[in-house]
């Protein structure tokens, strides 16, 4: 099994660690840096929940090779907001009680990151082509899709 | 059309109750902070997998563990010669073995598990597992299975339940109808897939003990199992809700004490914590699933629209082994006519054994089946009469004063009627379902309307009570405990509501704390959408002593009586003189002066009471009540049904948080679409091919038409300020309202669900053929 340097950055924060070919990035994340917040949902690439940003696109982190994230940068949960500054696309969820049991909102709040920072005004059919890759069980997308409305424009009035 | 007028119902004035706040989960969930099950397994855990039977029905003629034993790295592998208690984990019957010893059921039992400290080296270790089967005769279908020549699954027979309900004399019945028209309606296995999968950890305790941590719904239920298995006392068995990601009803009976059972048997022989989360796969094939049904209708009705006799005949598979089946059965045969006045009423139900995989309790339990039915039936009847589908309703639907299919008066709280004209309203029935007669092309719209009516809480399901903990700390943090968990639906939040409610405090200070044996008592399981209704109940009981508690020691403080201090937004006022304390005050004097701020209480809610041989009587102590339309837009080229709009509108009897009952029916709807159209778990030869969410299908942000839901609040006689159940109804009308509309768009009607592109196009050619 010949091992390999996997320099990236997660959050910000640069690391450098060694990693086998089979690594994949979700166990990197998880059992290696210690972030949780991505969530393990089917490990086929069917649910979406295990999401990232890898250079501001959503990436199924079960699907990705660790090693395929050399020199990018990943974004997880917990680079998006902490309990003192959360991101408005958070808060909003919060308003509308858009998580349920909450476990594809990790991914589900980075699949809108990736949405409102590219288009931040995004139409309905936007929002749903958005979110469209990533399984919710409980809510039934609709408290979501509120969310990200009111998330992109608090992020507007903001600019 | 006459609609009742809500007015002169008694409605409680509530401040902090009815009002949309966020749920106290939601901070943890929107950072992705550590709280899952996985997300907080111990360091040095060994990590199990799963040795499970790769076919249907079979005895066990070898199960040779030695090469996975010596596998380097396993650690440990567990049977069902390592248990020290009992060999079973089950949910109401004592049928299913934890582990296979000489038979297997169903392809997917356990059989052993292997235990590496890393998990890939387990998961090597199952190719290792040498098993020879003698095959034994199997059978799939539930009609089959009840045959009396059939294989026999389990010694007693296929039957794990028969329940009757007779009223009147359908055939005399019969004979006072014009016409009478019959049916048969099949329902699929529809797989929950919460998207947490199973997973939990055992850790050994120094004195013999064990702790258990996992995804589940009922703590209670798993202490029990694993007390069983181990040979424990139930006290030395603590069980922990970790923060759980879905549940839907799998994880409130056997499959956590699977899952920790297995587990528990790895870290007491090893003494090292134990781990084990299934795969998607395991936990599809593994978990249980919606029971199939076929059900079986005749109905009389004369040419004005009155029904006068309902025949029913319900068969559920429920596999290899019974969980909740009998149980599923009792509430789907309870609902079987729909919400509606009938006064000859026969109806059968049978849980029935076969060999597929495992179905049990899942949201709706019983109801979605029984109403599809029913549902789609009315739309037949109405078709025959040459009746509007909706007119037929409004004949014979359930108002107060009328009578169930059991007999039970309709109370006061049915706002059923006002949920038919709200929704009916808002989808523009009688104008679109006109309009779209008009339409050419290949593309054809439909407008279809679906009612119901779902027996709250356990009823004739099991005792149905609530315990309730709350504490007052120091700094006024008013922490409130039940071993009834939040598993995404809120309704624990909503108990927080309506104890600052009671105590006429501000929400702020009320938190909830993790559902923990060791400091909740039992609350029986957590299902049946009861959380509200019976732990809201024990609530009020709860927060209303404490709220004394704290009036009292304000009494002595303000040198009053009890009766002259009253409280607003924390704040506790003499009457008579306007002098004033504030809760903090209160609190620090209770604590200066060693008034203890803690209080338990248990609702045990009335029994219902019916005669067991005809099911005659109340079976269930409130009713929530509603009404559903579904516009679709059928491609008569390809089969493909678009929903384009839902309606929906139920009488909750008293909305405790709106954003969060809306968030409750919309994603109800979102999975009664998908039992509509796409959810199917497929069986062949009893082995599941489709266990992964690539092929099978669960509805996506695309899949999401418009939708309206409405609110009626009819107060109920059970719940915390007429609060009714929400958790479960809104999965129950979809299915048959959207097939309604289907049938309304191209004149086909579909008696089997999942409504797939090649159903609807299969459907189409009959009908073309036939005519």
């Amino acid at each position: 099994m010949s091992k390999h340097l996997l320099k990236f950055t997660v959050n910000g924060k640069k690391h450098a660690l060694v990693v086998q070919s089979h690594e994949r990035l979700l166990d990197v994340l998880r059992d290696r840096l210690g972030l949780k917040g991505t969530k393990e949902g089917c490990s086929t690439g069917d649910c979406g929940i295990c999401a990232v940003l890898m250079d501001g696109k959503l990436v199924n982190s079960c699907l990705v090779f660790a090693i395929q994230a050399r020199n990018k940068e990943i974004l997880t949960i917990e680079g998006v907001g902490t309990a003192e500054n959360l991101h408005p696309i958070q808060r909003a969820f919060m308003k509308w009680n858009a998580s349920q049991c909450g476990y594809c909102i990790p991914a589900m709040i980075l699949a809108s990151k990736e949405l409102l920072d590219k288009n931040p005004n995004p139409t309905s059919e936007d929002i749903r082509k958005a979110t469209s890759g990533i399984i919710c069980r409980c809510t039934g997308y609709v408290k979501i899709f509120e969310a990200i409305k009111t998330a992109a424009a608090e992020m507007k009035a903001s600019d | 059309m006459t609609t009742q007028t809500t007015e002169g119902l008694r409605r409680p004035q509530t401040l902090i109750v009815g009002k949309s706040v966020g749920r106290v989960d939601s901070l943890d969930k929107v950072l992705g902070k550590p709280i899952y099950t996985m997300d907080i397994t111990p360091e040095n855990a060994l990590y199990l997998k799963v040795v499970r039977s790769s076919v249907s029905h079979a005895l066990l003629k070898k199960v040779d563990l030695s090469r996975a034993r010596k596998y380097p790295g396993v650690v440990a592998v567990v049977t069902a010669q390592d248990i020290p208690g009992i060999n079973e984990s089950s949910a109401l019957l004592p049928d299913k073995p934890l582990f296979a010893t000489d038979r297997v059921r169903f392809a997917g039992e356990p059989i052993a598990a292997i235990a590496s400290f890393d998990p890939s080296i387990a998961e090597e270790a199952l190719e290792l597992v040498d098993i020879e089967y003698e095959p034994l005769p199997t059978v799939f279908s539930p009609t089959e299975a009840l045959e009396p020549d059939s294989p026999k699954i389990h010694t007693n027979g296929n039957v794990a339940k028969h329940l009757k309900v007779r009223k009147g004399d359908v055939e005399e019945g019969f004979k006072q109808a014009d016409i009478i028209v019959e049916g048969t309606y099949k329902t699929p296995f529809q797989e929950p897939v919460p998207l947490e999968p199973e997973a939990g950890f055992v850790i050994p305790e120094p004195d013999g003990s064990v702790t258990c941590v996992g995804s589940i719904q009922s703590p209670y239920h798993v202490q029990t199992g694993i007390a069983k298995i181990l040979s424990l006392r139930s006290e030395q068995v603590r069980v922990i809700q970790a923060a759980t990601g879905g549940a839907f009803g799998p994880k409130s009976d056997e499959i956590p004490v699977d899952v920790l059972g297995m587990a528990a048997l790895v870290a007491i022989r090893t003494r090292k914590p134990a781990v084990l989360a299934y795969t998607r796969e395991e936990s599809m094939i593994g978990h249980t699933k919606r029971h199939p049904f076929v059900i079986s209708l005749k109905v009389g009705v004369k040419n004005n629209g009155k029904l006068t006799a309902w025949e029913a005949k319900l068969i559920a598979d429920t596999g290899a082994y019974a969980s909740l089946g009998p149980l599923v059965v009792i509430r789907a045969c309870f609902h079987a006519t729909g919400p509606y006045v009938i006064p000859n009423v026969k109806t059968d139900a049978y849980c029935v054994y076969t060999n597929n995989t495992m179905a049990g309790s899942f949201r709706g339990f019983g109801g979605p089946q029984a109403h599809f039915a029913a549902e789609s039936h009315m739309d037949e009847i109405a078709k025959k009469l040459g009746m509007d589908p909706l007119e037929l309703r409004l004949i014979n639907m359930l108002r107060p004063g009328t009578l169930t299919a059991t007999s039970q008066l309709v109370d006061e709280g049915c706002g059923l009627e006002e949920c038919i004209t709200k929704a009916v309203k808002e989808s523009d029935w009688y104008n679109k379902r006109l309009q779209y007669t008009k339409l050419n092309g290949a593309k054809k719209r439909g407008l279809g309307i679906a009612i119901m009516y779902h027996g709250n809480s356990l009823g004739p399901e099991g005792n149905d009570f609530g315990t309730v903990h709350m504490q007052i700390d120091r700094d006024g943090t008013t922490r409130l405990r039940t071993a009834l968990t939040e598993y995404g639906t809120g309704a624990p939040s909503g108990l927080l509501q309506i104890a600052a409610e009671t105590m006429h405090l501000p929400l702020g200070y009320f938190k909830l704390d993790a559902s923990d044996t060791e400091y909740c008592g039992d609350s029986g399981p957590t299902v049946a959408s009861r959380t509200i209704t019976i732990g809201g109940r024990a609530t009020q009981m709860v927060a209303g002593n404490l709220g004394r508690k704290l009036r009292q020691v304000a009494a002595d403080m303000l040198q009053s009586s009890v009766d002259d201090v009253e409280v607003t937004d924390g704040v506790y006022r003499r009457k008579s003189t306007e002098q004033s304390v504030t809760f903090l005050d209160v609190v620090a004097h209770a604590y200066a002066n060693g008034i203890p701020l803690k209080e338990t209480g248990t609702f045990t809610a009335p029994k219902c009471d019916y005669e067991p041989q005809t099911s005659q009587g109340t079976v269930y102590l409130q009713y929530t009540y509603g009404a559903v339309t579904a516009e679709v837009e059928v491609d008569t080229e390809t089969g493909r049904v678009q929903v384009l709009k839902i309606v929906t509108a139920y009488d909750v009897g008293k909305a405790i948080n709106p954003i969060s009952l809306e968030g409750q029916i919309e994603g109800g709807t979102i999975q009664g679409l998908g039992y509509a159209l796409m959810e199917e778990m497929i069986h062949k030869n009893g082995v599941v091919v489709n266990p992964n969410l690539g092929d099978y299908y669960v509805p996506t942000s695309l899949d999401v038409p418009e939708m309206k839901s409405i609110i009626v609040e009819y107060p109920g006689a059970l719940g915390p300020f007429g609060a009714k159940a929400i958790g479960e109804p809104p999965i129950v009308l979809p299915a048959p309202a959207i097939v309604n509309a289907i049938d309304n768009a191209i004149g086909v009607r579909l008696n089997e669900i999942p409504a797939t592109p090649d159903r609807v196009l299969l459907a189409l050619r009959k009908a073309t053929a036939q005519s």
